[in-house]
């Protein structure tokens, strides 16, 4: 969902938000350490935000302009999806 | 007994190696290639390498014989190369690293082809086309490119006059030029050391080669080497090589070469340099191992070699 909100009645910021649920809360954690060393590609004009809160991965995007957002957010769902397909030939996670 | 896994993507080869003990358990490849006159851009390299990753994965582990259990370490590219296919390849490496408990490495993929030519040649201290000379833990770099590199000055030419890239570029350019009889003299750019591609992209393999016989030859006398291992895409050259032979022979020195397994970019290679950083101790914290565009060779502190 992408919201937008004024600061200091100046600049606009846009934000999307995700949350994607993991079969166990290792799992979630596994998808946040392989997706977020990675720097942006653009260097600036937006930033992206990883956590994990029990079995859930949430992201929060902040972004100047609605297509730099759109290229993050779409580049990200691919990574994403290659991640999950990945456990899915390669899980499930070895007891630790 | 130590069995590493490699991943490398860096360009439009995407490969995963199996390594145990100096003997290549796998090695599957695949090429994206693209129609003549168009080279391969960074997102469309990433989607390919993403749709067939997994299936050369899988082909790895099977061709070994071993399941994820038999693994002791992944190795992956961190660099240099494209961003987009380095992250598609990371990713993968990164969740199986996870979901199998092994330590992560990422390696430098010059050092892989590097560590892959020392491993198959057996040279002892050879000086390295891309003119490199081991020193002091660190592979120094004598000599380089001060614009294109070598390999994508060819793939560029064989762009513009529109030459297959089936199997590759380099490949085709070398089967004409076996058939040519006229040499053309064209600019021949060296700086001391270094080289420079970028001003004659019409120009014939003589001249770039002799580019590089001549500093290599240089970074020998410098180092006193007696051995020249080629590495690279562009090692698989046989006019190269040939070339290469008969300086090394006028100086009573020898050559080193590997055949197209393995001097074409493939993750072998990358398994291989992992073994070796990953048995002097090295490893890869998670939150370390961003993809990098530029990585040097020279960054790396080779604690493997004396």
């Amino acid at each position: 969902m992408a919201t937008c909100m004024s600061e200091n009645g100046s600049e606009r910021k846009l934000e999307f938000f995700l949350k994607v649920p993991f079969p166990s809360e290792r799992e979630a954690t596994i998808a946040l350490q392989s997706l977020s060393p990675d720097p942006e590609p653009r260097k600036g004009g937006i930033s992206k935000n990883l956590d994990v809160s029990g079995q859930t991965l949430s992201v929060r995007w902040t972004a100047d302009e609605a297509r730099i957002l759109r290229v993050s957010v779409s580049s990200f769902l691919d990574h994403l999806s290659l991640v999950m397909e990945t456990m899915d030939a390669f899980g499930p996670p070895v007891s630790q | 007994m130590t069995v590493v896994i490699g991943f490398e993507g860096s360009a439009n080869k995407i490969g995963v190696g199996i390594i145990r003990d100096g003997e290549v358990l796998s090695n599957p490849r695949r090429t994206y290639i693209t129609p003549p006159g168009q080279g391969f851009l960074p997102g469309e390299t990433a989607k390919h390498h993403r749709s067939v990753i997994l299936t050369v994965l899988q082909e790895a582990l099977d061709e070994a014989g071993l399941k994820s259990a038999d693994i002791d370490c992944v190795a992956y590219t961190k660099g240099p190369g494209m961003g987009a296919p380095l992250v598609t390849v990371a990713v993968v490496a990164r969740t199986v690293a996870q979901l199998w408990g092994k330590p992560l490495l990422g390696v430098n993929h010059c050092i892989g082809h590097i560590e892959m030519g020392r491993l198959i040649t057996n040279a002892q201290n050879p000086t390295v086309l891309y003119v490199i000379a081991y020193s002091e833990r660190r592979y120094r770099i004598f000599g380089e490119t001060i614009d294109i590199a070598v390999g994508n000055c060819l793939d560029r030419f064989a762009r513009v006059i529109k030459i297959s890239n089936d199997p590759s570029p380099g490949y085709n350019i070398e089967q004409m030029a076996k058939k040519g009889t006229k040499f053309i003299e064209l600019p021949y750019t060296v700086k001391g050391m270094d080289v420079s591609f970028s001003g004659i992209l019409s120009y014939i393999e003589e001249t770039l080669f002799a580019m590089l016989v001549e500093i290599t030859e240089r970074a020998m006398a410098h180092c006193g080497s007696q051995e020249v291992l080629i590495v690279g895409g562009v090692g698989c050259n046989m006019r190269l090589q040939e070339m290469m032979g008969v300086m090394c022979k006028e100086r009573g020195a020898r050559i080193f070469a590997t055949d197209e397994s393995f001097c074409i970019d493939n993750g072998a290679m990358i398994a291989q340099a992992g073994w070796e950083m990953f048995r002097s101790g090295h490893v890869t914290e998670l939150l370390d191992s961003w993809i990098t565009q530029r990585y040097r060779t020279d960054e790396v502190e080779v604690t493997w070699r004396d």
